[in-house]
Formats: structure tokens, C-alpha cells, sequence
């Protein structure tokens, strides 16, 4: 039987591989998805719709386990769904938290929607501060890219006129709540923005999709396809088109070359019989998330490349970067004691957002070079979390409870790490994954400029609680520590040079011309912003160009 | 994931008060004070319809006095109907690290209430119950020889709220306005008080 060779095999269906997938099938090619995980099926998968007493755990999961769950996303509502499996190690010093979810969609089933076009202040902050370098592409070249992904996907907002953050094209907003009419009152006090966030939540049904009913627990799948994933929104036309066949429970291995050093395939290993597969194509796109795409590129090792495909710059897992997040500020709105409940929790509490407004004008004006942005929540929450702060038992204490039910807020600062020689991910030489495959090594510390942003976001959202009249609790002991954010960026940056970047201003291997980079791996640094919207950019263009190239021979 | 599931996550930084609060020193010191734990109290427990898989009928009955003293039915139900005890019993019946301490737990109290009352903590009145608890729940009455005590009592108050307020009955005593069906994006209803100043108290 003569071997199929698919035009492309795409490893990974998030945000990267998804649009990858989407334009390639579009456009009548023949396509093949590589996916680490199972399909998740909404209906009994996602347990969004479950109240507490819905589960038998009533949430708080079984003790069991309890133990083996990896971030708070992972849990009783979520249970199966992400990876309990051993699947990277950290270099002595580096603590890095890293849940993995596998199914079809990857992270894009539980993102937190979040959805800030990167900027030219962006683009161009090295030129700004002289620290790094520029990225090899201009904000006026990606915008129709952002244009098209938001009419795609549907991204409710507002025209804001900020310099860091280019608007696009949005679906009307989500409401003001209460929380946010006092915040938003604080903020003005302060010196700092207070708007709505952009968010990839459907305030009107959109591109064939239902508008969203504000259920809230969002993250933990929508059962209706109101906000953007794969499997919502890319992936079903790619499989109508009949040109997609995904292969599941298949952990990408290395990638195939010919004799020339060329992509021919993939192997990948059948998690269910622990088989090494091959599948074969005319070109291949990696899109696996940051690390894990690193981690097949330097395990892709060949006479033709010795230090892993498409690494002769030797920058293949270098150039780390994370979102440092992190409770700034909590406390609550004595305005709003006594209030009935309001529907606070219909989006997981991104409807507004404070917007990097630090460095803008003048690149030195902070301590830190570049600006953080800020997520502020709260409100009726599905638990009365804060009653550790309420002294007492009897009818007071629960009088309490409820007088305090509306008030609670808190500040979540999203800050970017610099990039750094230090900070990398390499292969470890000794540890496997269950299915024999050496695993991603994580090198990562914080740098100083990211912590002065930290101390920066606690006093800025302390001030700006106080000026809305609410009251500091206190704010988080530490930052988050790395990984948690699942935004990592920058292990194979593209770049002019062959010598110092992986990929080309398009997302093109330069050692490699049929292999293609299509995630947030690609990226110089992950600025204030959110990853997500900027992959699904990065990856139509970096698909479309693929396209030209194959069409072309 | 920016700023994304708030609502549910803080469940779990509560469990992890809890896993906390159960790593405290432990009550060799009242371990043996409740030794003579009488039969007579056993019988003198009425049978409830539901059967506890870890607690002593007993001690199950103690548990059920201390939920619905943490949160009484008061004109609005409380942790008796909320049927929080229930909720304890199974949920320490599969957590084995903190069985030591609600077990132990409840002696401590029964043999303190024998101490200050002659009886066990349930048989006590009202009054004396609240005497009990109130060094041990409020941080101006705390007593230096009673931190393992203190350590239970926060315990218990931890399980009951994490029984009550996840039951119908508890979220319905918040009115919690989640997982309902909005046909729009609700919105903050107070158009000229930007601040809310000047709202009317409903509480």
C-alpha cells in the first residue's frame, strides 16, 4: 500500500495549530492534525451549568484527587481533562507550574478570552528603551491580520484611542457592574484607566455562533460556543471540508526529514498502544504551545541536524518569557454592603480591565522599563471565599456573610518578563515522559524589572481602591510563580538574521523552508498583553504564506 | 487567562486554608482527659435517619450542635437544614488527614465543656455552648491554653461554611445571581451614583 503524504501535517489544534488547520483546509489542502489529547465532548465534558451541590464533592473534589490536581483549573468541574502525567523538569532554582491540557483545542477550551492587539510600542520597544531587539514586523502589517481574526472570532469592546493598545473591530461591550462604576470612579481619582476589557465573548450571536447568556464559569468550557475555541469555531469547518483527519492521543515525537534535511513528516507516538507512528506530508507547522514546540524541534535530531531541527542559529528554546501574575490588591466596597446579589460573575471577571498606562509618553519614566496591565474582579462570587476575615459564629456571622456578599474586589496584574540569556528550556538528559520521549528541561527566574512592576501594580491598585472609597485587605505575599499564567512566549523568535533568530518575519523556519512555526514561540517578548488574539494573527499570516509557498512548488 | 475563573479557584484557596489549618500540633495533652467517653450519652442519642460513615453517633451528634451554632436557623435556615453535618461527615470520611483532628476535635471540646460545665458540650444550654465557643472564635476572648481548641473550632467553622454555602439552601441564602440565564449583559442599575453613595441598605 503506497503511503499517504498529507500537503501538511499540523502538530497541535490551540489557538496556532486551529487557524493553521482552518486556512489550510479552506483553501483545499489536505491536512493533518496531530493532537496530544482525546476529543472533549461539551455536553458531558463541560460542567459549566453544575452548581456546587450538583457535584458530589460540591466542588472541593475528591480528597484523592485532590492530590495529584495541577492548578486550580484542574478540578472537580474539569475532572479528566488535564494531564496528570510527568511531561517536563526544572533546572535547580527554577520553579515553574505548567498545567497541561491535551484535549483537541488545547487552551483555547479554558482560556480567560482576553483579547489586546499587541502594539507598535510594542513592536518597537527595544528601539524605545534599548533593551533587546525590535520584532521584524510593523503594527501596520499585522493590523488586517488582527481585523479579520477579530470578525472571526468576536471580540466585544470599546474605541479607546490608548498608544498601547490599537483598537480593532468589536462587538459592543460588555456592561459596566456595579463594582466597575466605583472602581472606574476610583481610577479616574487616581491617574489610571479604568475600561472595558476586549473581550473574545459573544455580547451578540456572531460569524453563526449564539451570543453568550452570562452564565459565568467560564473556565470551565461554554456548552454553548459563545466565546472562541477551536473546536467552536475553526476546527468544524476544517473537518465539513472533508480534508482534515485529526489523529488523537498522538504525542508528536520529532519531525521527518528527507535526505536534504527537508520536513517530510512527523512521528508521534499512540498514547493508547504506545506505538511510534509516522505520518507524512509536504510540510509541517508546529504549533504545540511555546515549550512543547521547542521540545520537538530539539528532539528532532538528524544527521542533516545535529542540535535539533531548524537550530542552526542555536536559539531553539532560548529566550523564555512569562507573564508574572499576581493579586496586588484585594479588599472590598463598603459602598455596596447590604446590596442584593448582582450577576458579578458573568465572565470570569474580565469585563474591565486597567490598560498598561505606565512608560507610555516617555519609555524611563518608571523605575522598570515597558508596563504592566491589570485585571480588576469581584463582586458575587459562587462561595463566600472572604468569610475567613469575619470573626465570630451565630446569626451575626452569617448576617455578616451576606452584608459582605456584593463588596469583595481584587486587582490580578498581568507584567512581562524581560527576555533573558538565563531563562530557556533545553532537553533534559536523563528524564522521559511516559512514552520514552526526553522531556523539556525549564530554566526561568524572575528578573528585577518584572518584581519593580510588581511592587509598582500593589501600590497603583491600593490607590486606586482607596480613592474609589473601598477598603486594602492586603494584597498577595508573592507573585504567582512562573508558568502559571500559560502565556510563555519566545522560544523560537523570528527575526531577519538566520544566526540569531528561528523563524523568518513570517513564521517560516530560515533552515528549514517547508517547516513553519505557528504559535506564541514566535514571539520576541509576551508584552502586557494577553497571547491568544496574536497567535491566531500570527498563525493566519504564517499559514497564508505557507500557502503561497506550497502553491508556488 | 487573564483574570479568569476567580469564582471557582477560590474554592480551592479555601481547601488549602483548611489542609493549613489541619496541619496544627495535634491534642496529646487532652487525649487521655475523656477517657471515661460514658455509654449513657451514646444511648441517650436519638437515632437520626442518616447514618455517618466516619463519626461516632455521638460525635455526629456534637457536630450537628456546633454546625447549627456556627450557622443558626434564625428566621432564615441554617446549617440543620442545609443538612451541613451530612456534607462534613462525607467529606472527612474520604479525607483521611484531617480525621485525626475532627475526631480528636470533638473530645477536646466535650472534655473542655465538662471542665467548665460538668457536661458534655451538647447537653450544655445555649448560653453555656456560646460561653465555650467565644475564646476559642474571637481573637479579643483567645486563652492562652486553648490554641488546639481554637485550631478545631476554626476547623469546623471552615467545613460548615464550605457545607452550608455550597447546599441550595446556602446560595439561596446569598441569593447567589450566578448560572442563570441573562438574555443581556446585566448592568450596574445605579445610573446617577457613579460612586454608590448613596444607596438605599437592604440589610
Amino acid at each position: 500500500m503506497p503511503k499517504t503524504v498529507y500537503d501538511v501535517i499540523v502538530i497541535g489544534t490551540g489557538a496556532g495549530g486551529g487557524m493553521a488547520i482552518h486556512t489550510l483546509c479552506d483553501a483545499g489542502l489536505k491536512v493533518c492534525a496531530i493532537n496530544a489529547g482525546r476529543r472533549l465532548n461539551p455536553s458531558k465534558d463541560f460542567r459549566n451549568h453544575r452548581m456546587p451541590y450538583d457535584m458530589k464533592f460540591r466542588g472541593f473534589n475528591d480528597p484523592k484527587k485532590r492530590a495529584q490536581s495541577y492548578g486550580y483549573m484542574d478540578n472537580e468541574y474539569t475532572d479528566g481533562i488535564w494531564e496528570h502525567e510527568i511531561t517536563y523538569t526544572t533546572a535547580p532554582g527554577t520553579e515553574w507550574m505548567w498545567p497541561r491540557c491535551y484535549a483537541v483545542g488545547g487552551k483555547t477550551n479554558f482560556w480567560g478570552r482576553s483579547s489586546a492587539r499587541f502594539a507598535e510600542i510594542d513592536f518597537r520597544a527595544a528601539s524605545r528603551d534599548g533593551y533587546d531587539v525590535d520584532w521584524p514586523v510593523t503594527y501596520e502589517e499585522i493590523a488586517p491580520y488582527y481585523s479579520r481574526v477579530e470578525k472571526m472570532i468576536g471580540v466585544a469592546s470599546t474605541v479607546q484611542n490608548r498608544p498601547s493598545n490599537p483598537d480593532g473591530e468589536y462587538l459592543p461591550p460588555m456592561k459596566f457592574r456595579c463594582i466597575d462604576r466605583i472602581l472606574e470612579s476610583g481610577a479616574k481619582k487616581a491617574g489610571v484607566p479604568y475600561l472595558p476589557d476586549r473581550i473574545a465573548q459573544l455580547t451578540q450571536a456572531h460569524a453563526g455562533h449564539p451570543a453568550c447568556h452570562y452564565c459565568g464559569n467560564c473556565t470551565d468550557g461554554c456548552d454553548t460556543g459563545s466565546f472562541f475555541s477551536t473546536p467552536w469555531f475553526l476546527l468544524p469547518s476544517a473537518e465539513h471540508s472533508g480534508n482534515l483527519e485529526i489523529r488523537t492521543n498522538a504525542i508528536a515525537k520529532n519531525i521527518l526529514v528527507d535526505e536534504n534535511g527537508r520536513a517530510n513528516g512527523v512521528a508521534y507516538i499512540d498514547r493508547q498502544t504506545k506505538q511510534e507512528v509516522e505520518a507524512y506530508g509536504r510540510a509541517v507547522v508546529v504549533a504545540a504551545s511555546c515549550v512543547e514546540s521547542a521540545r520537538i524541534l530539539l528532539n528532532s535530531k538528524s544527521r542533516q541536524w545535529p542540535t535539533g531541527i531548524a537550530n542552526s542559529s542555536g536559539q531553539v528554546g532560548r529566550n523564555l518569557c512569562d507573564h508574572m501574575y499576581g493579586g496586588a490588591a484585594e479588599g472590598y466596597l463598603p459602598q455596596l454592603a447590604g446590596q442584593p446579589g448582582f450577576p458579578d460573575n458573568v465572565s470570569g471577571s474580565t469585563i474591565a480591565w486597567m490598560p498598561r498606562w505606565q512608560n507610555l509618553a516617555n519609555p524611563h519614566e518608571e523605575k522598570f522599563i515597558r508596563g504592566y496591565s491589570v485585571y480588576p474582579g469581584g463582586g458575587c462570587s459562587e462561595f463566600p471565599w472572604y468569610f475567613d476575615s469575619i470573626e465570630g459564629f451565630g446569626s451575626d456571622f452569617k448576617r455578616q456573610i451576606k452584608r459582605r456578599y456584593p463588596t469583595p474586589v481584587s486587582f490580578t496584574m498581568q507584567a512581562p518578563s524581560l527576555r533573558r540569556d538565563t531563562n530557556y528550556v533545553d532537553i533534559d538528559p536523563e528524564a522521559k515522559d511516559a512514552y520514552g520521549i526526553p522531556v523539556a528541561r525549564i530554566h526561568f527566574r524572575w528578573d528585577e524589572n518584572t518584581l519593580l512592576m510588581w511592587e509598582h501594580a500593589k501600590q497603583a491598585c491600593a490607590d486606586v481602591l482607596k480613592a474609589a472609597g473601598g477598603e486594602l485587605t492586603g494584597a498577595s505575599e508573592a507573585p504567582e510563580i512562573p508558568g502559571y499564567s500559560l502565556h510563555e512566549t519566545g522560544t523560537c523568535r523570528m527575526g531577519n538574521d538566520p544566526k540569531k533568530f528561528v523563524t523568518n518575519r513570517f513564521g517560516q523556519t530560515h533552515d528549514v523552508p517547508n517547516l513553519y512555526v505557528a504559535d506564541a514561540s514566535l514571539f520576541l517578548n509576551c508584552t502586557d498583553k494577553t497571547t491568544t488574539i496574536s497567535i491566531l494573527a500570527f498563525s493566519l499570516r504564517a499559514s497564508e504564506h505557507l500557502l503561497d509557498n506550497l502553491r508556488a512548488g | 487567562m487573564a483574570g479568569q475563573g476567580l469564582e471557582r479557584r477560590e474554592v480551592l484557596e479555601i481547601l488549602s486554608l483548611a489542609a493549613a489549618a489541619s496541619g496544627f500540633s495535634g491534642f496529646h495533652r487532652w487525649r487521655f482527659i475523656c477517657q471515661h467517653n460514658d455509654q449513657a450519652a451514646v444511648t441517650a442519642v436519638r437515632p437520626a435517619s442518616y447514618t455517618p460513615q466516619f463519626f461516632m453517633a455521638t460525635e455526629y451528634a456534637t457536630l450537628e450542635c456546633l454546625t447549627g451554632i456556627i450557622i443558626p436557623s434564625d428566621g432564615s435556615p441554617g446549617a440543620r437544614e442545609a443538612g451541613v453535618a451530612e456534607f462534613i461527615d462525607f467529606m472527612v470520611a474520604h479525607e483521611p488527614a484531617v480525621q485525626y483532628e475532627f475526631r480528636t476535635g470533638l473530645t477536646w471540646l466535650d472534655a473542655h465543656a465538662r471542665t467548665l460545665h460538668g457536661k458534655p458540650f451538647r447537653e450544655l444550654a445555649p448560653e453555656q455552648q456560646s460561653d465555650v465557643l467565644k475564646p476559642l472564635a474571637y481573637h479579643a476572648q483567645n486563652r492562652p491554653a486553648e490554641q488546639d481548641g481554637r485550631s478545631f473550632f476554626h476547623l469546623v467553622r471552615r467545613y460548615t461554611v464550605m457545607g452550608f454555602y455550597t447546599s441550595r439552601i446556602g446560595l439561596e441564602e446569598l441569593n447567589y445571581p450566578g448560572l442563570k440565564f441573562y438574555s443581556a449583559s446585566p448592568e450596574c442599575p445605579h445610573h446617577d451614583d457613579p460612586e454608590h453613595l448613596h444607596l438605599k441598605s437592604n440589610a
